[in-house]
């Protein structure tokens, strides 16, 4: 009777959980499921009934891809450089913050903008108004202190280097709202402690604030990485992964791949890959970052 | 002695002054920093009123005569149309994630259940596998049973994006709420589900608030599946956006790019400005 009472006690817990459960089990499990399966056959859309198992060729197939490893570089370059370039941009606005103004908190409002605005919107409006190279508001302004721009971005390197500046503009902010709140939390009495102890202001960031953040701001470079892993949107409108393939960031290669080339078992080998690398990176970060303890302590 | 006194006080004075000006330079920076990040939205603003001729002056033009020849464009281009889709696909896909995640994060928080962190680690890591390796397999999968091109596929597979986001906040706003709260209704012998419904729901409404404008934001926004998924017939504003890029042969179409652009961002950002506290406090929530 009790044990009875107790599983139905716990069924009825359940329920809470169980349709979630389910619609993720819908929605992600099986696709993943699907995915799986799909990368260890040849698998392509305009011979849907001809897909044969063909093992880990798809993987080894990967490594000798000379677009996927182009990728691959690509997205770790571009990752490294938007996420150290939010990562301070953010951290300096959210330091410029802590003081309070009048008018502080409409510009916090104001700053976080980037990150709302839909990114489609970014990418087509910063591709036709910004990086224009002849109508365009950058190369305009080089104008008048007479450099000629580029054509930003069709053209190698500059693609790259104005996707990178639309997504740092974009992450930014997002950056900024972790670190002010996190900030903010910090007690007085730890700010007038170093203050009396006559530490400078950069010494108190770097000696005091920025250890006690650690653990925050390595989650923040964490969920900066898988973003910038994820990024599609913006790129797939400013650049389209062009020209060349110098902008084509790992998420654009796999759309490619599926979706214009319709070899879809290759594909998701490589996103799978994709999901595997990040997988690594944020598991080495972690431990290095969090669980071993890092350099300074 | 004196002399002490009197450097000390100048010390003091010349320190207030360089203090005072770094407050300046300091505002000043920050002031530069907002125009760099909302003028972009002021441009779109002000380029989806100007005449086409005008749109590529530069310098641009400040002062206009505003035009609503843009707006007319778009419309003739099937706005409505594209409106009525993210609409559609925006309220059921937030509404259906809401109606899901919630119950869930109270069971998660609240109550005891098999495999908890098992299930928590799965809708954490859910949050950070990139969408592209989704986007596939759900397009084949969809191929096979007929739903691309059908708003009820895309709003099933906007779960997906809404719900790991859902649960893991409001799990967080949950676990802030004293259990001592259900305390007297239990002695009045309320069951979980009165519980959840006449204590823990009323008392997290600013939670409530919070995801449900994250998720509109990113539900609104959404391209990637809308794109592979949203065919021909259920297509949101996103994807109709990217009409106006034209080709070579016809070129971009700049005033109705900006009339479009600006009907798209604008919902959020407004929304985003008046509850901007409930924002920030989802985005920073969400970290932890």
């Amino acid at each position: 009777m009790n044990i009875i009472n107790k599983c139905k006690k716990t069924i009825t817990k359940t329920i809470f959980i169980i349709p979630s459960l389910i619609a993720l089990g819908a929605v992600a499990v099986y696709p993943l499921i699907y995915a799986i399966r799909s990368s260890f056959h040849d698998w392509n859309l305009h011979r849907p009934d001809a897909s044969r198992f063909i093992g880990i060729n798809n993987y080894i197939r990967l490594f000798n891809d000379f677009t996927f490893t182009n990728s691959l570089t690509i997205t770790l370059i571009y990752t490294l450089i938007t996420v150290t370039g939010t990562m301070v941009l953010g951290f300096l606005l959210a330091l410029l913050l802590q003081k309070p103004f009048k008018g502080v908190n409409l510009a916090r409002a104001l700053l976080t903008v980037p990150m709302i605005m839909t990114q489609v919107v970014i990418g087509l409006g910063f591709r036709v108004f910004i990086w224009e190279p002849d109508y365009g508001l950058v190369n305009w302004l080089l104008d008048l202190i007479n450099i000629s721009g580029p054509a930003w971005v069709s053209q190698i390197p500059y693609a790259f280097i104005a996707a990178a500046i639309t997504h740092i503009w974009f992450m930014t902010p997002l950056v900024m709202i972790i670190m002010d709140a996190s900030l903010a939390n910090i007690p007085d009495n730890i700010q007038d402690a170093t203050k009396i102890d006559g530490a400078s202001y950069w010494q108190r960031i770097f000696y005091v604030i920025i250890p006690m953040l650690k653990k925050t701001i390595i989650f923040t470079i964490l969920l900066r990485i898988t973003i910038d892993f994820r990024m599609f949107d913006i790129i797939h409108v400013l650049t389209g992964g062009g020209p060349g393939r110098s902008t084509q960031l790992l998420s654009v290669w796999v759309y490619n791949q599926a979706l214009r080339a319709h070899n879809l078992g290759y594909a998701n080998s490589g996103a799978l890959l994709m999901m595997v690398i990040i997988a690594l990176i944020c598991g080495t970060i972690t431990y290095w970052g969090l669980l071993k303890g890092g350099p300074e302590s | 002695m004196k002399n002490n006194n009197d450097s000390n006080l100048i010390r003091s004075k010349l320190k207030k002054i360089k203090d005072k000006s770094i407050d300046k330079l300091r505002i000043l920076t920050v002031i530069f920093a907002v125009f760099i990040a909302f003028f972009p939205f002021l441009w779109i603003l002000m380029t989806s009123f100007k005449l086409p001729g005008e749109i590529q002056s530069l310098p641009p033009s400040i002062i206009f005569r505003p035009t609503l020849v843009n707006f007319q464009a778009i419309i003739d281009e099937n706005f409505f149309k594209y409106l009525r889709n993210s609409i559609i696909l925006t309220t059921s896909g937030v509404s259906l994630s809401m109606l899901l995640g919630v119950p869930a994060a109270y069971g998660l928080s609240k109550l005891k259940i098999p495999f908890k962190n098992g299930i928590l680690f799965f809708i954490l890591t859910l949050r950070f596998v990139p969408y592209i390796v989704f986007a596939i397999p759900i397009f084949m999968i969809f191929v096979e049973l007929g739903l691309v091109g059908t708003r009820i596929g895309v709003i099933f597979v906007y779960i997906l994006i809404n719900l790991p986001l859902i649960t893991w906040l409001m799990k967080n706003f949950f676990d802030e709420i004293p259990e001592e709260l259900a305390d007297a209704a239990k002695v009045d012998g309320a069951n979980i589900f009165q519980i959840f419904y006449k204590v823990y729901l009323p008392n997290s409404k600013a939670g409530i608030a919070c995801v449900l404008i994250l998720s509109f934001v990113f539900t609104w926004n959404e391209y990637l599946f809308a794109l592979i998924l949203s065919g021909r017939d259920a297509q949101p504003l996103t994807v109709g956006l990217t009409q106006f890029l034209g080709g070579i042969e016809y070129g971009v179409q700049w005033g109705a790019l900006s009339a479009w652009s600006f009907s798209l961002v604008f919902p959020v950002v407004t929304i985003s400005l008046f509850v901007n506290k409930y924002l920030r406090k989802g985005f920073a929530g969400g970290m932890s």
